[in-house]
């Protein structure tokens, strides 16, 4: 692959909670002491109305129209289609656009998992850690499943599965019987390939390269019936990572 | 409910030029006219629609100077000719329905120029209340569908299978 | 005679849209009060979404801007702008469809009608209308919240806060959307508290009311 590594792509624009500045080079923050001390070169309104002002959970059970979702997202759409040569271009470019998303949802997560858990912790007598990250497949996978969609879309995904093939232990599927992003698109019948959650495929890979777990995740049709826009995330993981795990299961870390 | 529906024949929707852009019956079996035909009806009407427009009786305006007290009010369109339509507040429609004896042509024109028209049975019920129901359903997978091109014909999939069911009161 | 008759039928209004279309008195209460039930819990509920997922998505979108016109702020303003007015041009159809409002009277009006039901119905804010020209073709919005903003930090080069506005898009979906109901407007942000200002601020001026486009007489 000729394009640089992913995290490199991040635009240095904070939208997550993974803020700016705190790998700030530490010359320039002492020319700029006087300053807000988090942004140095930033102005910042009178009644500092900044990031750092707000408390992270203030958003955290917030609601927005569905529509405004729609239409940016298909805006998302119109404008990544544009550029593209073919229908796996344009899933790899709505994948490219998920993934800053999934490393900053991780980071707001654990965030959230420690401050809500972190007080049935502290009953136990063992020292206060915040709960560490997946170490192991499953759990990782169930962060995704439970969490991850919770924070996205409302409720749980709606299967987990794993590959029975012995040729692709490392394959796992997560299942949305009606995915949230696709609600309003029909593509058009020579497109009937495309699926536009190629976004959340993005989101989940995000999320699992953020806990240190090289994966390949990518979104397929399998319609049923009942549930004509159902999608199969495939989750596929890196050679490294299936190894680690033969260690780690070894070595009877959970 | 099933009574309501069973008397839906069909819909058309016009776009702000006139020209066709969905058609469909919604009872099997339902004699169709061609694609042509289909064409011309959709022109035709948008013509008709805007010549009911323009033939609205003006009548002259009674009290060409009420003082200054109707100056707070906008809404007075430059009287240039000294004739208004009746009722000024309520804005000139077009053609709303077309009734024979067999069936009843309702014309819902939303305000941005886009028409649907509504085939149903003249004993149809609610025919306003299904057609607002179209219309959301229009803004919902149409509209929000990237792959839609405005004024360009509807093809979306998920738009006629959720209308589909809602008119077979599945949903 | 028969016509006379019928037209007495039809008088009543439908309370459910407010329209003054015709119904046949007799369907009406048959199955009118199930209908408007149905119609009246889809207009007050209002599908919803967590809020976070569109304030990165859209973040998302500024960044990608940002990469792809290498951080030329002006240009990232005016494809923001242009998305905008994609989204306008479709997103009026739903405020229309989802809100049953008519048409405005005049430019105060809409400016109203923009601040308390659009913004209220796709953002769940409600900005303030102020600073009206004498002529009342123009006014501010003054946003006091933009979920589209939360979380947001411009980038710190020297430049973005200068040239970029991060929420443009928004100027885009209100020319988008009025001009689909034959308004020609101009909309442009002069404040922004992401560049440090004490407000954040979009001027709305009323360029001109497009006529009916359809010639009655020529076809």
């Amino acid at each position: 692959m000729a394009a640089p590594p992913r995290h490199a792509t991040m635009q240095s624009i904070s939208n997550g909670s993974a803020a700016q500045g705190n790998d700030r080079p530490q010359t320039q923050q002492s020319q700029h002491v006087q300053q807000s001390q988090q942004s140095p070169g930033l102005r910042v309104p009178s009644n500092r109305k900044t990031i750092y002002d707000r408390h992270l959970n203030r958003s955290r059970n917030a609601e927005l129209s569905r529509a405004s979702f729609a239409f940016l997202f298909g805006e998302m759409v119109t404008y990544a289609q544009r550029r593209v040569t073919g229908i796996q271009d344009l899933e790899k470019r709505l994948n490219e656009q998920g993934y800053p998303l999934g490393l900053r949802l991780l980071d707001l997560l654990f965030y959230r998992s420690t401050s809500t858990s972190s007080s049935a912790l502290s009953s136990s007598s063992t020292s206060s850690s915040p709960p560490n990250r997946p170490l192991r497949i499953i759990t990782l996978l169930h962060l995704i499943h439970g969490p991850l969609w919770r924070l996205l879309f409302g409720r749980a995904a709606d299967a987990l599965e794993h590959s029975v093939s012995p040729d692709t232990p490392n394959e796992y599927m997560i299942t949305d019987n009606d995915p949230m992003v696709n609600t309003y698109i029909s593509a058009p019948r020579d497109m009937s390939m495309l699926n536009c959650a190629a976004y959340v495929a993005g989101i989940i890979e995000g999320v699992c390269d953020g806990c240190g777990f090289e994966t390949k995740v990518s979104a397929h049709n399998q319609p049923t019936e009942l549930w004509p826009s159902r999608t199969v995330f495939l989750v596929r993981f890196g050679d490294p990572v299936m190894e680690r795990e033969k260690v780690l299961e070894r070595a009877g870390v959970k | 409910m099933p009574d309501n529906n069973r008397g839906v024949f069909s819909l058309i929707i016009i776009n702000k030029a006139g020209g066709l852009i969905y058609q469909r019956e919604f009872q099997a079996g339902l004699r169709k006219l061609s694609t042509n035909d289909y064409l011309v009806l959709a022109g035709t009407f948008h013509g008709v629609h805007a010549i009911t427009r323009s033939i609205t009786p003006k009548i002259p305006i009674s009290q060409p100077a009420q003082s200054p007290a109707t100056s707070s009010t906008g809404t007075a369109a430059p009287a240039a000719s000294g004739y208004s339509y009746p009722n000024p507040g309520v804005p000139v429609s077009g053609l709303d329905y077309l009734e024979t004896d067999k069936f009843r042509l309702t014309c819902f024109q939303t305000l941005t120029g886009t028409k649907f028209l509504l085939f149903t049975d003249p004993l149809t019920g609610s025919v306003d209340a299904i057609i607002q129901k179209i219309y959301e359903l229009y803004a919902d997978f149409v509209m929000k569908n990237p792959f839609y091109q405005i004024e360009m014909p509807v093809r979306c999939e998920a738009f006629d299978r959720h209308l589909g069911a809602w008119l077979r009161g599945r949903m | 005679m028969a016509l006379e008759q019928n037209m007495e039928v039809s008088k009543p209004q439908c309370p459910s849209t407010g329209t003054k279309k015709r119904l046949s008195l007799r369907y009406i209460f048959v199955l009118e009060p199930e209908l408007i039930g149905f119609i009246h819990m889809r207009r007050t509920r209002v599908d919803k979404v967590n809020a976070e997922l569109v304030t990165l998505t859209y973040g998302t979108i500024v960044a990608q801007l940002c990469q792809d016109y290498d951080s030329n702020y002006q240009d990232v303003n005016k494809q923001l702008d242009k998305m905008g007015y994609n989204i306008g041009m479709r997103l009026i159809e739903d405020f229309l469809a989802k809100s049953g409002v008519g048409r405005c009277a005049n430019f105060r009006e809409t400016a109203d009608m923009i601040a308390k039901v659009g913004f209220k119905i796709f953002l769940n804010v409600t900005p303030t209308v102020t600073n009206w020209t004498s002529d009342n073709t123009q006014f501010s919005l003054i946003f006091e919240d933009n979920p589209l903003a939360d979380f947001v930090e411009l980038p710190d080069d020297g430049r973005a806060q200068d040239e970029l506005w991060f929420s443009n898009i928004l100027c885009g979906v209100l020319r988008g959307s009025l001009e689909m109901v034959q308004m020609q407007i101009e909309a442009h942000f002069v404040s922004d508290v992401l560049r440090g200002d004490d407000t954040t601020e979009m001027r709305v001026s009323l360029v001109r009311y497009i006529e009916d486009e359809m010639p009655p007489e020529e076809e």
